[in-house]
C-alpha cells in the first residue's frame, strides 16, 4: 500500500466570505460551516466556531475530540463507516491541514473522557494541541438522555468534529500541497530480497475498548473494538481514518483521532524502515474488561506475531489501570514466544509518587518507555478566555477533576484558577508518541 | 542570604576520635571543619550554626539526643538542615538520617544527608530522605560537599531538580514526571523505537520503568511419607499468649516469637489471643485454632495421618511487615526446625 499525504502548513485561521487557503492563511465562512454541521445532524441545537492560537491566554475545556483536517482525493469518505460509506483506508492520495485541528468542545456539558488545553502559559507544556492552531467547534445537543451522566457517548459533537475536518480538508482538493510524505507498505510476502538481513518489526496497538455498552469505545470502519478480536492491518490504514477515537478513558491517556492519523510511533518505525528494521505492520488488538478477553486478544497477538514471522514488537496501549493488565500480559507473551518487545505508556505513581506504577508488573519487561503519570496535580492561574465551560470540571465527573475536597475545593475556581490532576490534560500523556515526558525517581 | 544549619559528629566536629564519641550535643554559631567546605559551595547560603554530638552519645541516647537537639534548632532561622557528610562511618550514618529525619517531621525544614552505599543508614533512612551517595572516606570531602550543595543551591533558589539520578541520590520509591526538551529526539515514539533498536542489537539501553525483582520461592517438593513426617506450625496471624511475651506488634512487625505446645491438645481460649491489627480478632480470640490450628493437627497425628507435631508454633505479624523483615525472621526460626529434624511446615497467613 502507498499512502501519499499532500501538506499545507497553516499558519492562520480567519473567518471571511468564502473558504480559501492562500499563502498560509486558511478561511473559512463560518456561517456556511455552521450551517453544513446542523444541516448534518438534527441534534446539534447550537454551534460555534472559534480560533484559539499558540500562546493565547485561553483554556478550552470540555475538550471532546481533536481532529486533522483532510480530504481524499478519490473522493472517498475521510473516516469510512464512520462519516460515510465503507471503503478500504491505507492507500491512495490524501490532503491535509498541518499546525492545525478541529478541536471538538462541549458548550456546557462534559464527561468521564473529556479534557483540557491550556493554549498559552505554564498550562500549554502539558499537551501538543497548544502547538497547533485550534479550530474550535463548540456545541450544544439535544441527547437529553446522557445530559447528566458522568460517560456521555457524545455521539452528535464527535460525529460532527469528524465531518468538519472533512469539511475543511475540501479547501486544498484543487490545491497544489507545499510538500507530500510518502508512506509505502509493501505486501509482507513480496518484500524486497535486501530487506531478507532485517529484523522484523510489528507494533500492537491496544485501543480503548472497556466499555460493554456501545457507542463509547474506539472504532475500526466503524465497528466497535470492544466485539472485535486482533487482527493485522497495514500501519497506512491507521494513518488514513481507519480509527477513531471514543469517548471513554480518562483524558490524559487517550489517542484522539489526530493522534490515530498522526500516529508517531507508527512515523518512527516508518523512518527506520529498510534501515535498521523491517516494518511489518500493525496488530491491532483492544483492552477489553473481561479476563478471558484479555487473555484471548493477548493469544491472537501472540500468533499473528509468530506466523507472520515477527521477531520485535512495541506494544503500546490507550489508557492506565485495568488496561495495564492487557499491556503487561501482552508484553509477557511475546517475550515468552521469543519475541522481544518495547513497552510505551504511561504510569500512575499516585501524588506522592510512591504507587505502583502499573496496576500489574512482571519482571519480564526490561524496555518500558514512561510518557507521564497522570497523577500530577496541576495548580494554574485564570485564562482570560474560556472556550466551553469551565463549570464542567466541577459538576461532569471530569477524570482527574473535582466538585469537592476538603483540602483543595473544587477543581475550577470562582476566579477561573484551576486545580487538577495530570489525567485530565487532554492526551495529555502523548502514549501515542508525542509525550516529551518520562518519569524519574524524583 | 538563607540560613543553613550542619549537623557533625565528635569526629568531623574537632572535639576527637573515638575516645570523644561519648560527647553530648551542642551548637556553636558559624561553621566550622566541613563546614568552610560547604560555605565556599552555597550559593546565597551560609552555614549559619553547627550541631556536634558524639556517635555512641546519639547512637545509645537518640531519643534524648533527639529531643536536645532539636530543643537548641527550634528558635534558630533555618531554610534547609544538612547532616555530614558521613562517609563509611556506620554509626555517624544513622545518626545523620535520624537527626534529619527529626528535622524534617518536627521541625518542617527540609534536611539531606551523604553516605556510602555499604553503610545501615542506606537502608535505614532513603526511603524517608535525600540522601546523597557518598565516598568511602574523607578524601571525597569536596565531592562529596559539592554535590550535596549543587542540589541545595537548586532549591533554595526554587529551579526544579532532576530525580534521583541527576542528582547523585538513593532512589526513595517515589516516581514523578519530568518534561525533556521540547524535541524529537526526546518523544516516547522515538525513545520508544530506539530502544527497540537497541534492544534489537544487543546494545545497552535503559528502560525507564525498572520492575523491581520479585523473591519467588519455588514450590517445595511434596513430602514423601507424611506418615513419618515431622511438622511445625507457622502463622502470621499473631496468636501468642495472652500476655504476648515477646511483645510483637500488631503491624509492620520486627518481631517473633515461639509457644510450647508439648502439652496441648488444641489452642485454649483466654489462653491464646490475637495481637493482629488487620482484621476482626473476635473468631480468632474466641477460638484461636482457627488461625492456628493444632487441634486438627493433634488428631491427624492420632490418626497416623502425620508422624508427629513440632512442639513449638511459631508467631508474627504480617500486616504491614516488609519482605527484608519477614526474611530475617525466618532465617532466626529455621534453626530450630532444623534441629528438631522438621520434614514440613504449614505457613498459615490471614
Amino acid at each position: 500500500m502507498k499512502l501519499s499525504i499532500g501538506n499545507f502548513y497553516v499558519k492562520d485561521v480567519v473567518f471571511g466570505e468564502a473558504d480559501s487557503f492562500k499563502d498560509g492563511i486558511l478561511t473559512i465562512n463560518k456561517q456556511a460551516a455552521i450551517d453544513y454541521l446542523m444541516g448534518e445532524d438534527e441534534h446539534i441545537t447550537s454551534l460555534d466556531i472559534v480560533i484559539a492560537r499558540p500562546g493565547d491566554d485561553t483554556r478550552i475545556v470540555p475538550v471532546i475530540e481533536t481532529i486533522e483536517p483532510r480530504c481524499r482525493m478519490d473522493g472517498r469518505t475521510l473516516f469510512p463507516g464512520v462519516t460515510g460509506d465503507l471503503a478500504p483506508c491505507g492507500d491512495g492520495e490524501l490532503k491535509a491541514f498541518k499546525g492545525c485541528c478541529v478541536t471538538v468542545v462541549g458548550g456546557t456539558w462534559g464527561s468521564f473522557g473529556d479534557g483540557v488545553i491550556d493554549m498559552g502559559g505554564e498550562g500549554a507544556k502539558h499537551t501538543y494541541w497548544s502547538k497547533l492552531i485550534n479550530i474550535c467547534m463548540v456545541g450544544e445537543t439535544d441527547e437529553e438522555d446522557e445530559r447528566h451522566e458522568q460517560q456521555k457517548t457524545n455521539h452528535a459533537l464527535r460525529w460532527g468534529g469528524h465531518r468538519f475536518a472533512e469539511y475543511l480538508g475540501k479547501i486544498a482538493k484543487d490545491l497544489e500541497p507545499e510538500e507530500t510524505e510518502e508512506y509505502v507498505f509493501d505486501p509482507v510476502l513480496k518484500r524486497s530480497p535486501e530487506r531478507a538481513g532485517l529484523p522484523n518489526v510489528a507494533i500492537v496497538l491496544q485501543p480503548q475498548s472497556q466499555m460493554e455498552t456501545l457507542g463509547y469505545n474506539d472504532l475500526i470502519y466503524g465497528w466497535d473494538m470492544n466485539r472485535y478480536i486482533p487482527s493485522f492491518v497495514s500501519p497506512t490504514e491507521v494513518l488514513d481514518g481507519m480509527m477513531i477515537s471514543g469517548s471513554f478513558m480518562p483524558a490524559s491517556s487517550k489517542w484522539s483521532t489526530y493522534e490515530f492519523q498522526n500516529f508517531p510511533t507508527i512515523k518512527e518505525l516508518f523512518a527506520e524502515d529498510g534501515k535498521s528494521l523491517n516494518f511489518v505492520g500493525v496488530i491491532m488488538s483492544n483492552l477489553n474488561v473481561a479476563l478471558d478477553q484479555k487473555e484471548r486478544s493477548a493469544i491472537m497477538v501472540r500468533n499473528i506475531a509468530l506466523n507472520l514471522g515477527v521477531d520485535y514488537c512495541i506494544v503500546t496501549e490507550e489508557g492506565y489501570g485495568n488496561p495495564d493488565a492487557d499491556y503487561v500480559r501482552c508484553q509477557v507473551i511475546l517475550e515468552d514466544a521469543g519475541i522481544p518487545v518495547v513497552g510505551i505508556s504511561n504510569e500512575c505513581t499516585g501524588r506522592d509518587g510512591k504507587s505502583q506504577p502499573l496496576v500489574t508488573l512482571d519482571e519480564k519487561l526490561v524496555a518500558l518507555v514512561s510518557s507521564g503519570n497522570v497523577s500530577e496535580l496541576s495548580e494554574l492561574p485564570a485564562c482570560k478566555t474560556v472556550i466551553g465551560c469551565l463549570e464542567a470540571m466541577n459538576r461532569d465527573g471530569m477524570s482527574g477533576s473535582w466538585g469537592y475536597d476538603e483540602i483543595l475545593g473544587k477543581s475550577a475556581r470562582d476566579d477561573g484558577s484551576i486545580i487538577m490532576e495530570d489525567n485530565n490534560w487532554f492526551c495529555g500523556d502523548h502514549i501515542s508518541g508525542f509525550s516529551v515526558k518520562t518519569m524519574v525517581e524524583m | 542570604m538563607k540560613n543553613v544549619i550542619l549537623y557533625l559528629n565528635q569526629f568531623f566536629g574537632g572535639v576527637g576520635g573515638e575516645d570523644k564519641a561519648d560527647q553530648e550535643p551542642y551548637i556553636v554559631e558559624g561553621a566550622i571543619g566541613p563546614g568552610l567546605a560547604f560555605n565556599a559551595a552555597l550559593k546565597d547560603a551560609q552555614i549559619t550554626h553547627t550541631v556536634v554530638c558524639g556517635d555512641n552519645f546519639m547512637g545509645s541516647n537518640t531519643d534524648e539526643a533527639v529531643r536536645r537537639i532539636m530543643e537548641m534548632l527550634k528558635d534558630k532561622p533555618m531554610d534547609f538542615f544538612i547532616a555530614g557528610p558521613a562517609f563509611q562511618a556506620g554509626r555517624y550514618t544513622v545518626a545523620c538520617g535520624n537527626i534529619c529525619k527529626a528535622v524534617m517531621e518536627q521541625l518542617g525544614v527540609p534536611a539531606v544527608t551523604s553516605m556510602n552505599e555499604e553503610t545501615p543508614g542506606v537502608n535505614m533512612f532513603k526511603k524517608d530522605m535525600i540522601i546523597f551517595k557518598g565516598g568511602n572516606s574523607a578524601a571525597k570531602m569536596r565531592k562529596d560537599v559539592g554535590t550535596i550543595c549543587k542540589y541545595v543551591n537548586k532549591v533554595l533558589a526554587g529551579e526544579p531538580t532532576g530525580g534521583a539520578d541527576a542528582e547523585g541520590y538513593f532512589p526513595r520509591g517515589i516516581r514523578h514526571e519530568l518534561f525533556l526538551e521540547d524535541k524529537r529526539e526526546n518523544t516516547a515514539a522515538y525513545r520508544g523505537v530506539q530502544m527497540l533498536i537497541k534492544k534489537m542489537n544487543k546494545l545497552p539501553y535503559q528502560t525507564e520503568l525498572v520492575i523491581p525483582k520479585k523473591d519467588v520461592v519455588p514450590i517445595a517438593p511434596a513430602v514423601k511419607d507424611l506418615s513419618k513426617a515431622v511438622i511445625a506450625m507457622l502463622n502470621t496471624g499473631g496468636i501468642v499468649p495472652v500476655d504476648n511475651p515477646d511483645r510483637i506488634q500488631s503491624a509492620s512487625a520486627t518481631r517473633w516469637g515461639r509457644y510450647d505446645i508439648s502439652k496441648m491438645d488444641r489452642l485454649a481460649k483466654g489462653e491464646f489471643k490475637t495481637i493482629h491489627a488487620g482484621f476482626d480478632p473476635a473468631a480468632a480470640n474466641e477460638d484461636p485454632n482457627v488461625i492456628m490450628p493444632i487441634d486438627a493437627m493433634r488428631a491427624y497425628e492420632k490418626e497416623g495421618k502425620i508422624g508427629r507435631l513440632h512442639p513449638w508454633f511459631y508467631t508474627t505479624v504480617g500486616t504491614g511487615t516488609t519482605e527484608a523483615e519477614a526474611s530475617r525472621m525466618a532465617k532466626e526460626i529455621i534453626p530450630f526446625l532444623q534441629e528438631d529434624h522438621v520434614d514440613a511446615v504449614i505457613m498459615i497467613s490471614t
